[in-house]
């Protein structure tokens, strides 16, 4: 055998030792700050507080049912997410397949629309605050200037606006990024599809709904779960831009969770509490790798 | 005109308002930095033509906190880059180049990768107790800890991932010439992957920098404060002032921008992993 193949292949312990000596600090670090708190995080939620000292009880769980706090939070992370999404998908769609050809200053655009996205979400939030403001904002005043009434716009403010805004915070940061991975998608289609698809005669939109949508599924699918995930535990921007209010309008799972761990430090609850947004978000990611899987079978 | 040219004019025209709607409320945020007091407030607001002052600059990293924020940032984020990077390229290249029993190889980095999956929010309760437990809290290492944790799957994963795409054929060539093992991953492999290596170096430094609630639980101090924590604070009182709150965010998004430039090109890579939000 030469020397190269056993250097590669560890057929006895030996051989076995250096790369054991290589993985076991990564694996050191991900049980000591991934798998420990995460069991860790099961005690606490299963423990309650009570004048004759800790006991253990589902009561924690239990309470997710009856709390309509906790039911409107989840009502809102779903409506947040689904909104934006939506809107994220298709115009981060229209925008890949406008882009997807040689035009000029291409390079110029794509590096435009990478700005929003790798802004700190912290920075994302004040920038809209900047805008938002009622009174000084950029919005309003522009508005103002083309004689529009804007008593009624108060955005962030307001019961009825606050939900909107918050979801435009989140398709201008997150829009490129779709568009990115579309973009890079169909740059991958091999051109022959489409000349077959030429050669039938087929219409515009039949290419598009044939040849292009098909081949570029698993990407669509890669990104909606990417952006699905991040919008159902979406945090930061919202507790910039309105930390959950005016009163209850925009508080998401997230932020319910923040609040009652450090605010009114219920550290069992909120544990209880993530581990549905846990087993929600894990459920979903299942069903989204479950369809790509199938596609690639087929 | 043309058929053809019509339709480019239109597609250009089309790409006017989304370019307009990312990078407008940017700009309007550096003004804000830039304007005085009076400018600032002035209806209707001023998007050009106002005289521009340094001022807030001033005041937010000479009179205020924010350049210790910065430091604290920089100190977190470069640290737990480094220790994430040693501690994960090591990892992948066993996973990408040895062949484990019971494929363990597989079963590994997906598992690693699958760390990366849960959302912050679930870990932050449980991470929070322990460093209280540890009395780390307020303290940069917390944060230098939780990082490195958070960055290292996605380190694995990518540089798996340029171990993989690497031929054999050097590697092999080294050993026969009687390198050691680790010779041959320090003189002839590392050296190979070092764009792959950098490009997953600045996502780390990114992700670090960008972080808010790890660092917003774990730091409510000077002592350990990052710059998102120290902007939030601002936003969040009674009387925000607008003008130190942009100069520090403006600041706070230079050196992401000039990263995200330098590395458009593993961009869709390290995105389609998650890599800017966690």
């Amino acid at each position: 055998m030469p020397k190269s193949r056993r250097f590669f292949s560890a057929q006895n312990r030996r051989e076995l030792l250096l790369p054991a000596l290589f993985i076991a600090p990564a694996l050191a670090v991900l049980l000591a700050l991934s798998i420990y708190p995460l069991i860790y995080s099961v005690t606490v939620s299963l423990q309650q507080e009570t004048p004759g000292g800790t006991v253990w009880s589902f009561g924690n769980f239990a309470r997710l049912v009856s709390d309509s706090f906790f039911l409107t939070a989840m009502a809102h992370t779903f409506v947040y997410a689904a909104a934006a999404l939506t809107c994220e998908f298709l115009l981060g769609l229209g925008l890949a397949l406008l882009l997807n050809s040689q035009i000029r200053g291409r390079g110029v655009f794509r590096a435009s629309l990478l700005v929003p996205m790798m802004l700190p979400a912290v920075v994302a939030g004040v920038v809209w605050r900047l805008m938002l403001n009622p009174n000084f904002g950029a919005i309003n005043g522009t508005l103002k200037r083309f004689g529009v009434n804007t008593e009624s716009l108060t955005w962030t403010a307001s019961p009825k606006l606050a939900m909107l805004s918050v979801i435009a915070v989140d398709v201008w940061q997150w829009t490129p990024f779709v568009f990115l991975v579309l973009l890079a998608g169909l740059q991958a289609i091999p051109q022959e599809p489409y000349e077959a698809a030429l050669i039938d005669g087929s219409s515009r939109w039949q290419t598009f709904w044939h040849v292009t949508l098909p081949l570029l599924k698993p990407s669509i699918l890669i990104v909606l779960l990417l952006r699905t995930m991040d919008l159902l535990r979406v945090f930061d921007q919202i507790f910039i831009l309105t930390e959950g209010g005016p009163g209850f309008a925009t508080e998401t799972i997230s932020l319910y969770i923040y609040r009652t761990a450090f605010r009114f430090f219920d550290f069992g609850y909120a544990a209880a509490m993530s581990f549905v947004l846990l087993a929600l978000t894990n459920v979903i990611s299942a069903i989204y790798i479950k369809f790509l899987q199938a596609k690639e079978v087929s | 005109m043309s058929h053809k040219k019509a339709q480019k004019l239109l597609r250009y025209l089309l790409l006017i308002p989304p370019l307009l709607f990312a990078l407008a409320p940017v700009y309007w945020m550096l003004t804000i930095s830039l304007k005085s007091e009076v400018d600032q407030f002035a209806t209707p607001p001023p998007w050009f033509g106002f005289t521009p002052t340094l001022n807030h600059f001033y005041d937010a990293f000479v009179t205020r906190s924010f350049g210790d924020y910065l430091l604290n940032s920089a100190i977190v984020a470069v640290a737990s880059t480094a220790c994430a990077l040693v501690i994960g390229t090591l990892a992948a290249y066993a996973l990408a180049r040895f062949q484990l029993p019971w494929r363990l190889n597989r079963h590994l980095s997906l598992w690693i990768l699958s760390t990366r999956m849960f959302p912050a929010i679930v870990t932050v309760v449980p991470l929070f107790l322990m460093m209280r437990d540890l009395r780390l809290l307020n303290t940069r290492a917390s944060l230098i800890i939780v990082y490195t944790a958070f960055n290292l799957p996605f380190v694995v994963w990518m540089m798996r991932g340029f171990f993989v795409e690497l031929p054999r054929d050097l590697e092999e060539a080294a050993l026969v010439d009687g390198d050691s093992r680790l010779g041959a991953l320090f003189r002839v492999v590392l050296p190979l992957v070092a764009p792959g290596l950098a490009a997953t170096a600045v996502f780390c430094l990114i992700v670090s920098w960008n972080e808010f609630l790890f660092a917003l639980v774990l730091t409510q101090t000077d002592a350990a404060m990052t710059l998102p924590v120290g902007i939030a604070g601002r936003v969040t009182q009674f009387e925000i002032k607008w003008g130190v709150m942009s100069a520090a965010a403006t600041v706070a998004i230079v050196p992401i921008l000039v990263f995200a430039l330098a590395l458009q090109k593993y961009l869709v890579r390290g995105l389609s992993m998650g890599a800017v939000k966690g």
